[in-house]
């Protein structure tokens, strides 16, 4: 279904091309195409996450929430993003002008890429690169460098703090990250996410059952990854005011807060993609015959679900217990898990 | 031995974790405890201290206040300010009242003071904010009330000095 | 290079790459203190050399004003002292009036007032457990306990008439009788809290992070917590038994059963424990003090002018939510005391956080202020 529909649109395009006279800039303009529909895709869902976290809290809180603006408050993102991009943008004197700057530019791009290689559906991906989970890794970790430069630039006590906490936490945190992800990789044998999804088509399960321990580092250090309570110690609130974000304000504020939700969207896919059988349907709800992007956002959604749920009931981790938790507890684990796949491999169970 | 508390310690950690998410996850579900301000007001109690009244007898076509003076003596932050005359037939009456609401604590001092019937406290008016200071320093057309005829009037209020 | 910069380090000799402290203001205006307190924290990397507290953001002069106002007027200004707590402060300034002046209380009175406390002490604890778990970053607590300190302040403003500053325990009695209404409705409400304790309890007390961020964090050893002063649940916490609800009993608290709560290790996680059991006392001390209400006169017979004997002095303490709250007083034959002064727990209570906080990173300020439950109008008054 999904592949139907990509490739309808994609022989209009080319038409529209044609008709142009622009067939010979096609690729380039393939690519502006997809980048464009990817980031309203993008920009829609994160509005749709905002208000999903502040109904989620609110109802665990016995609240109710935003309500006003919009049906069910749908619309309360909307008017915040326009509330942010018209407030004046205050900035520190003393900034360093350039890297204050580009900060934000950085935290939002690096996220945003990597969405390039998730697949929604059978078909529907931007590019199939054949080390697709190394390149979301790499690429994701790169938001690292931006909140260490926010937070260095804006010549704030607590900014800077923010920034060194957060450098400190995504080079603990990213290890157990990719280590869960190996026992996976180590069965399919390929790095590709669409691979991957096809591996458990063909096999019948998901990763999640026979990889249950890999599935719970995974997601622990995704939280960690996106800055996300109980680890959010680079914006701790109740010590740090606002972290490494403290001095931005209107729009450079926005991309921030818009790439925390897509680390969130790009963990949560990269985690439905690997451990929960992607496009699939679930076991016994394959006769609603759902298109396999509806199963994938549908997935997405309860992995954020869970995300939201551990911020809006556990307390923040003091930074050197977050240290100790990454590096006794999440990597040891990992690395026994390997061990266990590694042998159950070998003897071919 | 120490593996094995090592582990036993993760899962116990783990358990816990899961209890609190299951308490959130429960108050997820259930009914929410929000009231909608604008549109649902709650009644507030009869005895609420909403704001100060000064009670005026339309009947006799005048306010119950006789200018004692209880009241401004009661009052911890001298917010009250009145006049009276004493009219011809030997009754005193009071001419200017003015009460600072913004400098009013409503501990309700003055109107306990009252020997007259003259203060009251109603609870229906609590959306007491203004645009600006000066409004609230009201004067005795401002705070007129006049009681309406199924309330009856308050009990004689107690002894002075409580 | 690195061996010999590391072994410098290590040895906390001058280094090449002199180091330099860190100095962090936290507050007067942030996130994490209560209101206006402010803490100077000079930091090495996290950890923390040196917390000092600097008070007087809030300061209003209340025990000054006192002075010029007449004892009834005095109660006013009472609830302003700590505001999350007006019910004790509002008694014990009535307490130490009466002390001074020798008024005889009628028993109904008595019973309202306890009841009316320890009420206070409920809806005080929950909003220091709120405020406590979300220093330490969780914020679900926080909006469990202001739902059922609402109803607390529902069953108040149903009696009274105000919800924050109350002005309802008077010298000689109360302001006013309950409604016939208030005891069942107190009733509900205590069988309802009853389960809800479980319910905070399961969300915090074993949360392995939450344990991980109390257990052993800030530890106030007896030693230090008396020579600071420290009193309440805080000093509690260590094992001191210092409740002057048993230790010099007033109202009726000799007439009820309830336990002391006591800690062992003197941590932050202690204190949250005292207080989650004072809770389940409050609400066992409200059921006794309900059974016992009998109808009678509210309000001692007084002059129409209270006024105190000239030369007459008084300290009076209570166990207030934070911990002792004494009030002393010094009257001139006037109406108007000659001299109030308030011993207020949270002043003290904040004293010893410069040694609690040193070595321990600067999260764990947080957690140790606010595991103090201090409230800064209570300490600059």
């Amino acid at each position: 279904m999904g592949e139907k529909i990509v490739g309808m649109a994609a022989a209009l395009l080319h038409g529209l091309y044609g008709f142009l006279h622009l067939s010979a800039l096609a690729p380039v303009l393939d690519t502006v195409v997809e980048a464009v529909v990817m980031f309203a895709f993008v920009a829609v869902f994160v509005m749709f996450l905002v208000w999903m976290e502040r109904k989620v809290s609110a109802h665990m809180q016995s609240r109710i929430g935003p309500n006003r603006v919009g049906p069910l408050g749908l619309l309360q993102t909307l008017a915040d993003a326009i509330k942010l991009t018209i407030k004046e943008d205050v900035k520190p004197v003393k900034r360093d002008k350039v890297p204050y700057f580009i900060a934000p530019i950085v935290a939002f791009v690096a996220t945003f890429m990597g969405l390039v290689v998730i697949p929604f559906d059978k078909g529907v991906v931007v590019q199939d690169l054949n080390v697709g989970i190394l390149y979301v890794i790499a690429i994701t970790g790169f938001t690292v460098v931006a909140i260490l430069t926010a937070g260095w630039s804006s010549n704030n006590k607590y900014a800077l703090l923010g920034g060194f906490r957060s450098a400190a936490q995504i080079v603990s945190y990213e290890i157990p990250l990719v280590m869960s992800l190996v026992p996976v990789i180590m069965v399919t044998g390929t790095l590709s996410l669409k691979s991957i999804v096809d591996y458990q088509a063909q096999a019948g399960y998901w990763f999640v059952l026979p990889q249950l321990m890999a599935f719970l580092i995974f997601l622990t250090s995704a939280t960690a990854e996106a800055n996300r309570a109980p680890f959010d110690i680079p914006e701790a609130e109740s010590e740090l005011i606002g972290g490494f974000h403290t001095e931005y304000s209107g729009v450079k504020f926005a991309m921030f807060f818009l790439g925390e939700y897509i680390a969130m969207v790009v963990s949560a896919s990269v985690a439905t993609a690997v451990f929960l059988g992607g496009w699939l349907a679930p076991p016994f709800l394959g006769f609603l015959h759902l298109p396999g992007f509806v199963w994938f956002v549908l997935k997405i959604l309860f992995m954020i679900y869970l995300i939201m749920a551990f911020r809006w009931t556990f307390p923040r981790l003091r930074v050197d217990q977050l240290m100790d938790f990454g590096w006794k507890v999440l990597i040891p684990l990992s690395i026994i898990n390997i061990l266990v796949t590694g042998f159950v491999i070998l003897k071919g169970l | 031995m120490g593996v094995i508390h090592y582990f036993l310690g993760i899962l116990k950690g783990f358990g816990n974790l899961l209890g609190g998410l299951s308490v959130t996850l429960r108050y997820f579900f259930k009914k929410t405890n929000t009231q909608q301000y604008p549109e649902e007001r709650l009644p507030l109690p009869e005895r609420s201290r909403s704001m100060i009244k000064l009670i005026y007898d339309g009947e006799k076509d005048m306010f119950n206040c006789v200018a004692c003076l209880m009241c401004m003596k009661a009052c911890p932050n001298s917010c009250i300010k009145l006049e009276g005359v004493r009219m011809p037939d030997g009754k005193r009456r009071m001419t200017t009242f003015k009460l600072d609401f913004s400098t009013c604590i409503f501990c309700g001092y003055c109107v306990e003071a009252c020997g007259f019937d003259a203060l009251t406290f109603v609870s229906e008016e609590y959306e007491n904010s203004v645009y600006k200071r000066g409004s609230l320093l009201q004067d005795e057309q401002a705070m007129k009330w006049v009681r309406p005829a199924h309330l009856k009037p308050a009990e004689p209020a107690p002894p002075a000095g409580a | 290079m690195t061996d010999l910069l590391l072994s410098q380090i290590r040895a906390g000799q001058e280094t090449q790459f002199g180091t330099d402290e860190y100095v962090v203001n936290l507050g007067p205006q942030h996130p994490s203190t209560h209101g206006v307190l402010r803490l100077v924290v000079r930091l090495d990397g996290e950890t923390v050399k040196e917390t000092t507290p600097v008070l007087g953001y809030l300061h209003r002069s209340i025990e000054k004003i006192c002075e010029n106002r007449t004892y009834p007027q005095c109660i006013t200004y009472t609830d302003r002292v700590d505001y999350v707590s007006a019910m004790s402060v509002n008694y014990a300034f009535a307490q130490a009036v009466e002390k001074l002046m020798g008024i005889e209380v009628p028993v109904r009175a008595q019973w309202l007032r306890m009841i009316m406390v320890e009420l206070q002490r409920i809806a005080s604890h929950l909003l220091w457990m709120g405020s406590f778990a979300g220093d330490l970053g969780a914020l679900t607590p926080l909006l469990y306990g202001m739902r059922e300190r609402e109803r607390i302040i529902d069953l108040f403003e149903m009696t009274c008439g105000q919800r924050l500053t109350y002005n309802y325990i008077r010298i000689g009695g109360v302001m006013i009788d309950i409604l016939p209404e208030f005891v069942p409705k107190c009733r509900a409400f205590l069988d309802y809290f009853e389960d809800r304790i479980d319910e905070y309890e399961g969300l915090l007390t074993y949360n392995p992070i939450f344990l991980e961020r109390t257990k052993g964090v800030g530890v106030i050893t007896p030693e230090v917590g008396i020579n600071c002063g420290v009193t309440g649940p805080a000093l509690r916490g260590s094992g001191v038994s210092c409740d002057v609800r048993k230790k010099q009993p007033y109202l009726f608290y000799d007439q009820v059963k309830f336990e002391e709560a006591l800690g062992q290790d003197g941590d932050c996680w202690s204190r949250y424990r005292v207080r989650m059991d004072e809770l389940t006392q409050s609400v066992s001390i409200i059921r006794q003090c309900l059974d016992r209400l009998e109808p009678g006169p509210i309000e001692a017979k007084m002059p129409p002018v209270l006024k105190a004997p000239a030369g007459g002095e008084v300290y009076s303490r209570i166990e207030s939510s934070r911990g002792e709250m004494g009030v002393y007083l010094v009257g001139d034959g006037t109406a108007k005391p000659w001299k109030a002064k308030f011993r207020c727990a949270s002043f003290n209570n904040v004293y010893p956080l410069d040694q609690l906080t040193r070595g321990w990173k600067l999260a764990d300020i947080m957690a140790v202020l606010g595991s103090m439950d201090m409230i800064v109008p209570e300490v600059d008054r």
